[in-house]
């Protein structure tokens, strides 16, 4: 268990260039699955075989937020603009990597020298990152409009739990892949996607209903917690600890009701703690799987502090995200 | 045989001191390391009541001081909730644009202990709540990853856990306000060592300006030196309307203006002209915000001059700095102790 993460968390694959990931996920799992393949729009589907049951297909994204080079700028500075959703508040004073090995820093004018509106959110359109070059020819031969730009958090583990970018949904992926491993046998075929384009609009799995032939989905993500003190209880979403998050309804989608109830009875049946997760606001992949005809359900590790450059779970409800997609998988 | 033969490397000597935390009032672990290195160039050095470490090279002709101070902006634990979180209060000036998110240590007694900074996804916010940056009342630190988090105690230091590095010449790290002023002493010792001069220099890394502190003035006094030029850094490259842009990488600024003694910054400014040493020009009409304003009025007062390196993005986690700047200030103030100047008693402004 938790073999991938560190690794998985540290590539880094901002929606539209998830190549790295796809390329190391292949290769530590091609040879523990009976097919794999990557499809037009670069989601990785590996498929383990079972003896004629149900077609089950686990869904995890490999994309994360972060940004892309908009313009490259004549004092050698580069402006830059978010892919996915990213708070301007958490970006500034942070390393960042450019492109395959290029970093800088998106540096903030000094507060002695701010004007009035300092505590206001600033924008997009007046952070730059700064890469040490001292003139636009200077930076362009180290960039290009376009590039990527991701995050650089190195990953930590304490006796309880993870710290890491992209955890969402790094996370997923880890789970699919730790599934893999476990070498389950069950009566179903189980389909593992790896997909791309989430973050920017659920995109990557909007082609695979025309592919596959397959009776549900499982969307397997990292999700909100917001259990710190600046939200009161009643309003939290899930809790770090108590096990992973059964979703019933989020943007877009209420999820298929047979999905949810079996999620919830084999977690009751084999006394797997879950918890029900209580804000119905942001969207997974079941919503594009429903919209292509293929019933969906949502189960999800909570996280503190996703859609920033640094996030953190639990390692005991990542374990019991893993068993409860475990005993689904051959229940189901 | 010379242990001091081989010349100090300006970027790892930078990266070195921006490694090792020293706020404000807990400057010893930096002090230490720069007194280790400080006594290949002293003929002694020693602490003062207040902290400031002063290393002396004996001279017979008139006495001067390069200042710099030593200590960086930080935090302290503020407030502890039963459920692993803290609130902060700063120690020195931060911008809260630049904390969210970041990853810190939290200075126990029992050691440190990791710490991040909380923000709410933006899933969960209020479009309201989304308009403004959290001030130090709504900044949290997340601490239950530590299983040991109740060792932490109110008024613990906490730093920012960034590491520095080099990229085209210029170094992105932590507190290189101000131990960018530091490395360009310590080089400027080195210089001294092969150069012939009768002064007697005292090189002097005070402590607490950040908050305004008695760090620089306690040793200007013990010293009793009669010219300081402090080293300090100062805004590059931005616009400030009135104002010379002061530019990175075109050499340190040297100030004018009544916190400085005329002659002494004409002298500075002809060191500059004769060994080919580009510096710029920063207007001060007032005080200057640095430990200049104190050196001057040390004892029967000091002949002072400010001498900053440029640097961009001040009181960041990142804060940037061109390598160049600080060796040609180094050397501006070596070739300035080499031949001092006679100046009149009452020839300030």
């Amino acid at each position: 268990m938790l073999k991938y993460l560190k690794e998985l968390t540290e590539i880094k694959g901002v929606s539209g260039y998830e190549d790295d990931l796809r390329e190391y996920i292949k290769e530590k799992i091609k040879d523990k699955i009976d097919e794999i393949y990557t499809d037009r729009m670069g989601n990785l589907i590996a498929l383990k075989k079972g003896k004629g049951g149900k077609k089950i297909l686990l869904d995890a994204h490999m994309d994360e937020v972060g940004f892309m080079v908009t313009n490259i700028n004549e004092d050698g500075t580069l402006s830059f603009a978010p892919v996915g959703g990213v708070d301007p508040r958490v970006v500034i004073g942070k390393k960042v990597q450019i492109g395959k090995d290029v970093t800088g820093v998106i540096g903030y004018k000094a507060v002695h020298i701010q004007k009035d509106g300092m505590m206001n959110t600033p924008k997009y359109s007046e952070l730059k990152i700064d890469i040490g070059a001292k003139s636009k020819q200077e930076a362009e031969k180290q960039v290009k409009i376009g590039d990527m730009v991701a995050f650089t958090t190195q990953y930590e583990e304490t006796e309880e739990f993870i710290i890491a970018k992209a955890l969402d949904d790094r996370c997923g992926c880890s789970i699919l892949m730790d599934l893999i491993e476990a070498d389950i046998q069950s009566e179903n075929d189980i389909y593992f996607a790896f997909t791309v384009q989430e973050e920017t609009g659920l995109r990557g799995p909007a082609i695979i209903a025309e592919q596959l032939n397959v009776d549900l989905a499982i969307a397997v993500e990292t999700t909100t917690s917001g259990d710190d003190p600046e939200l009161e209880k009643q309003l939290w979403s899930t809790h770090l600890g108590d096990g992973p998050a059964i979703t019933f309804m989020h943007s877009g989608y209420v999820v298929h009701q047979k999905i949810f109830e079996k999620l919830v009875e084999i977690a009751q049946k084999n006394n797997i703690p879950f918890q029900y997760k209580m804000r119905t606001v942001g969207g997974t992949n079941a919503r594009r799987y429903a919209l292509t005809n293929i019933p969906a359900g949502v189960v999800s590790v909570p996280a503190r502090y996703i859609h920033s450059p640094i996030s953190m779970i639990n390692k005991k409800d990542y374990e019991n995200t893993l068993k409860l997609l475990e005993q689904f998988v051959k229940e189901a | 045989m010379s242990n001091i033969a081989k010349e100090l490397n300006t970027k790892d000597l930078l990266l070195k001191l921006t490694s090792i935390p020293g706020p404000s009032g807990y400057e010893d672990d930096v002090l230490n390391e720069i007194a280790n290195v400080m006594k290949a160039y002293s003929d002694e050095c020693f602490r003062t009541p207040m902290g400031s470490l002063v290393c002396v090279k004996k001279g017979t002709g008139p006495k001067i001081g390069f200042f710099a101070h030593a200590d960086q902006i930080a935090f302290m634990v503020a407030k502890i909730y039963e459920e692993g979180f803290l609130r902060l209060t700063g120690v020195g000036g931060w911008d809260p644009k630049t904390i969210i998110s970041q990853k810190v240590w939290i200075h126990t007694k029992n050691g440190k202990l990791r710490g991040i900074v909380g923000f709410m996804p933006p899933h969960l916010q209020t479009t309201e709540e989304s308009k403004k940056v959290p001030d130090y009342d709504h900044l949290f630190v997340d601490v239950t990853m530590n299983p040991n988090w109740k060792d932490i105690s109110i008024g613990d230091l906490v730093t920012i856990d960034v590491e520095g590095f080099e990229k085209n010449g210029t170094v992105f790290a932590p507190a290189i306000d101000n131990r960018a002023s530091c490395v360009s002493i310590i080089k400027a010792a080195e210089l001294l060592s092969k150069l012939k001069t009768s002064a007697e220099v005292y090189y002097i890394f005070s402590t607490q300006e950040e908050i305004g502190g008695p760090g620089a003035k306690s040793g200007a006094y013990l010293s009793e030196v009669e010219y300081g030029i402090v080293i300090d850094v100062t805004h590059g490259d931005e616009d400030i309307p009135g104002y010379p842009k002061i530019k990175m990488g075109e050499g340190p600024a040297v100030a004018v203006g009544p916190v400085t003694n005329r002659k002494f910054v004409e002298h500075i400014q002809n060191i500059s002209s004769k060994y080919n040493i580009k510096t710029q020009i920063e207007p001060i009409p007032g005080r200057s915000g640095t430990d200049t304003d104190e050196v001057q009025l040390t004892r029967i007062g000091v002949k002072t001059a400010l001498i900053s390196i440029p640097l961009k993005y001040m009181h960041n986690p990142y804060e940037k700095v061109y390598i160049k700047d600080i060796e040609d200030t180094a050397k501006l103030l070596a070739f300035s102790a080499t031949e001092l100047p006679e100046i009149e008693e009452g020839q300030s402004c």
